[in-house]
């Protein structure tokens, strides 16, 4: 019990004020545990560099051997950081969709905007069809960003039709789902083999396309968006209440939804867009931070993206490690610990989310 | 007395066709790649394609390839449009052979390849069936089809020989067949002997397929195009860290393994993709520019083979052609240019053309990159 019924209004208000500050350790612990899991990263590779060697490199590049700095610059710091980045906005992304549409299932992919981005992504590699004028090496991403974020323009527009219900939403994103499944499924189809070979490489998500001005691209998306979540944690917290009391506390709720929900495309996309599709991420995190911190989103939103970061950077270094000197694709390595791990949440869960 | 003269005239007929055709009535009996045994009572006459690139094998031993094809994918024709034009400019026809497939095995029709009402099919997986395609190969032979396994990309130097004169039994083109194994062998041999005796110190080779392809580092392990390393003399890196025939290398495992060679892999498939365009109608210079392209990418310049200017780009589609010991020799002269110095790859293919390919092989199929291409602020000539 944190609320002792004889303590009056102060010991009401302290033990909150216990409760924000065990809150803050809580995410200031989790921010720990991802820094020593990026160092962690940065120290795991085929070829023999620990982290003393990894941490003197980063220090002073120009004092490393030159084949020690490519290792480190071009090679491990790039994967480690885009690690951290896109599973904090893929976790961000699925917090804010949880709560904005009232359903635990909620996340990127459950919701059609990774099927989006897949078939963008299928329509660059089999088709070859994308904006004129960009750089070969840029066209997927730039589809598979532009039909995400468009999957999300046409959930919105699709529910303004039909009221703003958190659950015509989610049975709109489903059909999304299923239609850019089908469309996929299409290109595949239609594929030579060795395009086919290649979207399927790409949909089961790979770290390796990283590079530090990929990897900025999506940490200047984080800084731009979670500005604005913040902003609106605590109509996400009063939304956590039930949609009627929201809104007779004064919180527009479609308006909150509509940006909520750009927002979530936003990091989806570009996440996405650099290392394809990986699963679970989105969905896991969340659960994860509000096991651990509760519905207060002042805390939960950080901690979500801070938990997503977590586990995509030990997914990263298992991806490293199961088979040294091969890359194993990294939306496997999620797939394959976050369902027993999402299982385990589920089945232990003591109250309903 | 009109029966009697229909019999007479039928024991003329019976009489003539065995002494005109004597072959008619010898069954002929080929063991395919798969072991099977496969009896068809005259040589092919409509032969259905499980990949339409195998237009290539056959034209080295039948003189009209496509006089013979009852259907095919179009895997070919989406794939190689200039091979495909080469061909349809020699042989018109090419046009009315039924398509039964886009060229993969999911689009195979099985309706279309029974309509087209073949009496061989040829199979040699890759884009198209293969020995576990059960469905099909029962299908087609309670039809009647008979169905014949050949192969040049799974096991490509064990297979390629046995495969031609697998081909050349089905068409009737034995000599021919025999004649394109002799000068194969020969080839091979040539490399294979001389290795043996040399015994070179076998030098470390990063294989990069589908080079500037998506990240890097695609590399095949001992199978697929992988194997022509190793009969070349030298040491593929990605062998000793993949189970897999083929798989995604980590770049820093690359780095670190130092290798003395890069070879690079390519084709037309990488046209508009950012990779390494090589192959039928291809010139060097395109090559020889995509090629420094791809090793200028960050990490990859750094690999030592790039920094030490040994960077050579190979024609992917080797990995399933009958003339893969082209594939071989320009490895081997890669690797160990002192013992192969005389080998002359050039040569080798003019005398392919020359001598069994009635459309020949034209366009960049090897290339070296001389090192002041390399280098990236060199503005080129």
């Amino acid at each position: 019990m944190l609320l002792r019924p004889e303590s009056g209004a102060a010991g009401a208000l302290e033990s909150y004020a216990a409760l924000v500050r065990r809150r803050i350790v809580f995410v200031g612990a989790i921010a720990v545990l991802v820094i020593v899991a990026f160092i962690i990263d940065l120290a795991t590779g085929p070829s023999a560099l620990g982290v003393s060697d990894v941490l003197r490199g980063l220090y002073a590049p120009a004092e490393a051997e030159r084949a020690t700095a490519v290792i480190i610059w071009e090679v491990r710091l790039p994967q480690a950081l885009i690690a951290l980045l896109v599973g904090a906005a893929l976790s961000l992304a699925g917090a804010e969709m949880q709560t904005l549409l009232n359903n635990p299932m909620a996340s990127p992919f459950t919701l059609g905007m990774s099927s989006a981005a897949t078939f963008g992504a299928a329509l660059a590699i089999v088709l070859g069809i994308g904006i004129p004028g960009i750089p070969a090496s840029w066209i997927v991403p730039v589809n598979a960003f532009l039909f995400a974020f468009g999957s999300v323009l046409l959930l919105s527009a699709l529910s303004r039709l039909r009221g703003t219900g958190g659950d015509s939403i989610v049975l709109f994103g489903i059909a999304l789902f299923f239609t850019f499944n089908a469309l996929v499924a299409l290109t595949q189809f239609m594929a030579s083999e060795q395009a086919l070979q290649q979207l399927v490489f790409w949909t089961m998500g790979s770290l390796t396309r990283a590079s530090l001005d990929k990897a900025a691209l999506v940490a200047l998306v984080l800084a731009v968006v979670v500005p604005f979540s913040m902003m609106s944690a605590w109509k996400l917290t009063a939304l956590r209440l039930g949609e009627d009391r929201a809104r007779s506390i004064g919180v527009n709720v479609s308006r909150l939804r509509l940006g909520g929900l750009l927002r979530a495309s936003l990091l989806t996309g570009v996440a996405v867009a650099f290392v394809g599709t990986i699963a679970f991420i989105g969905l896991v995190g969340p659960h994860l931070a509000r096991l651990m911190i509760g519905e207060d989103h002042r805390f939960f939103l950080p901690a979500s993206a801070l938990c997503g970061a977590l586990i995509l950077s030990l997914a990263s270094c298992a991806s490293k490690i199961i088979m040294p000197g091969v890359v194993l694709p990294i939306g496997l390595v999620t797939s394959l610990i976050g369902v027993p791990f999402f299982l385990a949440l589920v089945l232990n869960r003591r109250e309903q989310i | 007395m009109a029966r009697w003269l229909v019999c007479w005239l039928a024991l003329v007929a019976a009489a003539g066709g065995s002494v005109f055709s004597p072959a008619v009535a010898e069954p002929i009996v080929v063991t395919d790649i798969a072991g099977r045994t496969v009896t068809i009572e005259r040589p092919a006459q409509r032969i259905l394609l499980g990949e339409g690139r195998q237009l290539l094998a056959l034209s080295l031993i039948h003189s009209d390839p496509v006089s013979i094809l009852a259907g095919w994918p179009a895997d070919l024709k989406r794939q190689d449009e200039e091979t495909y034009a080469r061909y349809s400019k020699k042989y018109p026809g090419i046009e009315d052979i039924a398509i039964v497939g886009q060229g993969s095995l999911d689009t195979f029709s099985i309706e279309r390849a029974l309509a087209v009402a073949p009496d061989v099919a040829v199979f040699s997986g890759g884009y198209g069936p293969s020995v576990k395609s059960t469905d099909i190969v029962s299908r087609l032979e309670s039809a009647g089809v008979k169905v014949v396994f050949i192969d040049f990309i799974s096991k490509p130097l064990e297979n390629t020989a046995q495969s031609l004169t697998i081909l050349g039994k089905l068409v009737g083109r034995e000599a021919e067949a025999k004649a394109y194994v002799e000068f194969y062998n020969r080839h091979r041999q040539r490399i294979a002997d001389r290795l043996a005796t040399a015994k070179p110190k076998a030098p470390n080779v990063f294989m990069h397929a589908h080079a500037g392809l998506g990240a890097c580092c695609n590399s095949p392990s001992r199978t697929t195009i992988g194997a022509f390393i190793d009969a070349a003399g030298g040491h593929n890196i990605a062998a000793d860290v993949l189970s897999a025939p083929f798989g995604q290398l980590n770049l820093e495992y690359v780095l670190s393994a130092h290798p003395d060679i890069y070879v690079g892999t390519g084709g037309v498939h990488l046209i508009g993709k950012g990779g390494l365009v090589m192959g039928p109608g291809i010139d060097l210079t395109r090559s020889e520019e995509t090629l420094a392209d791809v090793v200028a990418a960050p990490g990859l310049s750094d690999v030592a083979a790039v920094r030490n200017g040994r960077v050579f780009g190979l024609w992917h589609i080797f990995n399933n052609n009958p003339a893969n010991f082209l594939a071989v020799e320009v490895l081997a002269k890669w690797f160990h240019p002192e013992l192969f110095a005389d080998v002359d790859p050039d040569e080798s293919l003019r005398e392919l053309n020359d001598r069994f390919l009635p459309v020949p092989m034209q366009g960049t199929y090897w290339v070296t990159l001389t090192p002041s291409r390399e280098a990236p602020d060199a503005a080129s000539p």
